[in-house]
């Protein structure tokens, strides 16, 4: 009965989607092939990308029950998931740090993602859940964030930008697209972040944490978060989150990303290796401690017994 | 949702656990002691399954107390740690088995040396100097990785066991309330106010 | 959810010129979180027999205690030392035993049995959960990076390693099959047996 009604409703994703496919079938004096590709934005040409969706009566069901979603985890088509991303501000800008590991199941496909998407100078995006609907969906924010910044002479602020992608994932809820990320630049507002999901949620905030490793990132970084941090505080707390994330989550690991975002824009910091900052640190950085991460190191040749007096000096 | 954890430090171990006693989305209590009291220098936490929490802890204790009228010894940590493993795991593969995860901390009077085992209810076990069971052991344990001190002081841990528990409170979206403390060393086992 | 998967965990075994090795990682997790990095999966059985036991965790003291039990009954009945092929016997009808319920265990055996002239020939084994048993002439794996152990293995092995080289071969093969599972790792020990010793390493593995 449901499906029966959302397929002569003029409001329905579906009908969203009849219009839409129809509007790009009239717009015919615009070519494809002028763009030199098919794929990817060149439909833009078309004002908003248009995808195939299942020819089905309900598509939004049909993608339910066979892609990943939180409602089964047993279903057909896996994207990959187990990522820790991470990203706060404080007096001296915005920290956002990540992990590089990707899996399928419990096969390390790659060590090596860039899960932070550099959408402009001033703008980064983290990347947790479908690792294609993140980049994709952060590419083409970026498209329409320059398009701002000509059509208006300015920078798109941080709340605009989110809240463009925020709306852009909600008109394809509950098919399937599945992403975590936190919006973080600098505006005329100072430094900003937002979380932006792929259920519709937008949150404006000082400090978060996404992935299947947030929880350790969090116990971490909540527990050293202060406004006032310094830069290179600020840079190791992030970092030393990360590979605690790293550490004790089996899909989190690998590398840490580690950028910060001033008001001149975004920097690259580093990468650093998460086995090498167990055993070494990581390396000569500002603010690094010295020594490994390591809980056996750090507490290397400490005892929790307790001889009495007479018996440890004999 | 129960949450317990556990952290060893100079010559003691600090076992804390929640207090409330849920029954669906109720609570039925909020001053539940959690932490039984096995012999004088032996403390477990535990959780899980309501009623097989209670049944088992008391099996485990009222045995404990058998071997010790019997043999005029107490089972040290490691021995009734194992015994306990074997109690689950044999449990485990029987027509009912005991839903109930433990934390067991102990001070081995003989080696000075405190103890701390972690037991699910497979029957899986493993000496760790800090340890949590629940969702609070997604929030603690890499926390613990940080701050923990195997030779802290008992108000250090103190201080670092709040910490946990703060933790817990201010990302766990169901947290716990209330938590009960109590540290077992070479004077024996006694409650702690936080 | 694969309850051979819960608490992750691989091992390896293989055979070198008189000598054999057998490998395991230290991991012990409950899905994704880690929980311990120096847990024990392989076992002495004897001064000349090792077994791996990769699977799931509490499964792992359990079958231990039944082998060490067992062990020492042969040695008191016998009174002479369990063989290596006696003992995989051993493993594989006590895995039989459950065979409706069993143990969720795919053990690994490594040891050098003696030969008539005095010698010792290299042996290994490996079951699956129910006992069947697996006698390999190069290398055995099992485990949640049984996989990957494969293809490192098929890789690396050649007939004849001396035990320094066999050290190296079976070393090799682990910490890079495991970097590559989720769910092995943090940390690895490798034991390599030979004729008047056994040579026990513990390496630095990834740690995340």
């Amino acid at each position: 009965m449901n499906s029966l009604a959302q397929r002569f409703s003029t409001t329905s994703p579906l009908a969203h989607f009849r219009k839409i496919q129809r509007l790009a079938d009239e717009d015919e004096d615009v070519s494809d092939a002028a763009w030199g590709s098919q794929a990817g934005f060149g439909s833009l040409t078309k004002g908003v990308p248009t995808f195939t969706v299942p020819n089905l009566p309900d598509p939004t069901a049909f993608l339910r029950l066979h892609t990943d979603d939180h409602a089964d985890p047993n279903c057909r088509i896996k994207i990959q998931h187990g990522t820790t991303t991470l990203a706060f501000r404080f007096q001296g800008g915005v920290i956002v740090a990540v992990d590089s590991r990707a899996t399928a199941g419990s096969y390390v496909a790659s060590g090596t993602v860039k899960k932070v998407i550099e959408i402009n100078p001033y703008l980064l995006g983290t990347m947790a859940g479908g690792a294609a609907d993140c980049q994709y969906w952060e590419t083409y924010l970026g498209i329409h964030c320059r398009l701002h910044e000509l059509r208006n002479r300015e920078r798109i602020s941080v709340s605009a930008a989110s809240k463009y992608l925020s709306n852009l994932v909600y008109g394809y809820k509950g098919m399937g697209l599945s992403m975590g990320t936190m919006i973080c630049g600098w505006d005329k507002t100072g430094p900003t972040i937002f979380y932006v999901d792929s259920d519709g949620t937008r949150l404006k905030g000082d400090l978060f944490s996404v992935g299947s490793g947030s929880t350790f990132a969090y116990g971490v970084l909540d527990q050293g978060y202060r406004w006032d941090l310094t830069d290179e505080e600020a840079q190791e707390l992030g970092r030393r989150s990360i590979y605690a994330a790293g550490h004790r989550d089996a899909f989190s690991g690998n590398t840490c990303n580690l950028y910060h975002v001033k008001e001149d824009g975004w920097r690259f910091i580093g990468n650093f290796d998460i086995s090498k900052m167990h055993y070494e640190g990581p390396g000569d950085v500002p603010g690094a401690p010295g020594g490994g991460y390591g809980y056996a190191l750090r507490v290397e040749g400490k005892s929790s017994a307790n001889p009495p007096v007479a018996e440890a000096a004999a | 949702m129960e949450t317990s954890f556990a952290i060893t430090g100079k010559g003691y171990v600090l076992v804390a656990a929640d207090t409330t006693a849920a029954r669906s989305i109720v609570k039925m209590k909020t001053d539940e002691d959690k932490i039984k009291i096995l012999s004088p220098h032996l403390l477990m936490a535990y959780s899980g399954e309501p009623g097989d929490t209670i049944q088992f802890s008391e099996y485990v204790e009222r045995n404990i107390r058998l071997y010790q009228i019997r043999n005029t010894l107490t089972l040290g940590p490691s021995a009734a740690a194992s015994w306990i493993r074997r109690s689950l795991a044999d449990s485990i593969r029987s027509r009912r088995p005991y839903a109930v995860n433990l934390l067991v901390g102990g001070y081995d009077t003989s080696s000075h040396t405190p103890e701390l085992y972690w037991i699910d209810y497979l029957g899986t076990l493993t000496k760790i100097p800090f340890g949590a069971h629940g969702y609070g052991s997604y929030f603690a344990l890499s926390l613990l990785d940080r701050y923990h001190d195997p030779e802290a002081s008992l108000e250090e841990g103190i201080a670092t066991l709040k910490r946990c528990l703060d933790e817990v409170a201010k990302r766990l979206v169901v947290s716990p309330g209330k938590y009960l403390v109590k540290v077992v060393d070479k004077d024996g086992v006694r409650e702690i106010e936080i | 959810m694969s309850i051979m998967e819960l608490n992750g965990g691989s091992v390896i075994a293989m055979v070198g010129k008189d000598c054999v090795a057998i490998a395991s990682d230290l991991r012990l997790g409950n899905q994704a979180l880690g929980l311990s990095s120096n847990f024990q999966r392989i076992f002495p059985v004897t001064d000349r027999i090792y077994v791996g036991l990769p699977g799931l965790g509490t499964d792992v003291h359990t079958l231990w205690e039944k082998f060490r039990f067992r062990v020492n009954m042969y040695t008191i009945k016998e009174e002479r030392e369990i063989e290596p092929e006696t003992f995989a016997h051993l493993v594989s009808s006590t895995l039989y035993e459950h065979r409706f319920g069993p143990y969720f265990i795919e053990p690994v055996i490594a040891g050098l049995a003696k030969t008539p002239s005095g010698g010792v020939k290299p042996f290994i084994a490996a079951t699956d959960l129910i006992g069947c048993l697996n006698f390999a002439k190069d290398f055995v794996v099992a485990g949640t990076a049984s996989s990957k152990l494969f293809g490192m293995a098929e890789g690396l092995w050649e007939p004849d390693l001396e035990p320094e080289d066999l050290f190296e071969t079976i070393s090799q093969a682990l910490m890079n099959a495991v970097d590559r599972d989720a769910y092995s790792g943090w940390g690895c020990v490798v034991h390599v047996i030979t004729k008047d010793k056994i040579v026990t390493r513990t390496l630095k593995g990834r740690m995340d």
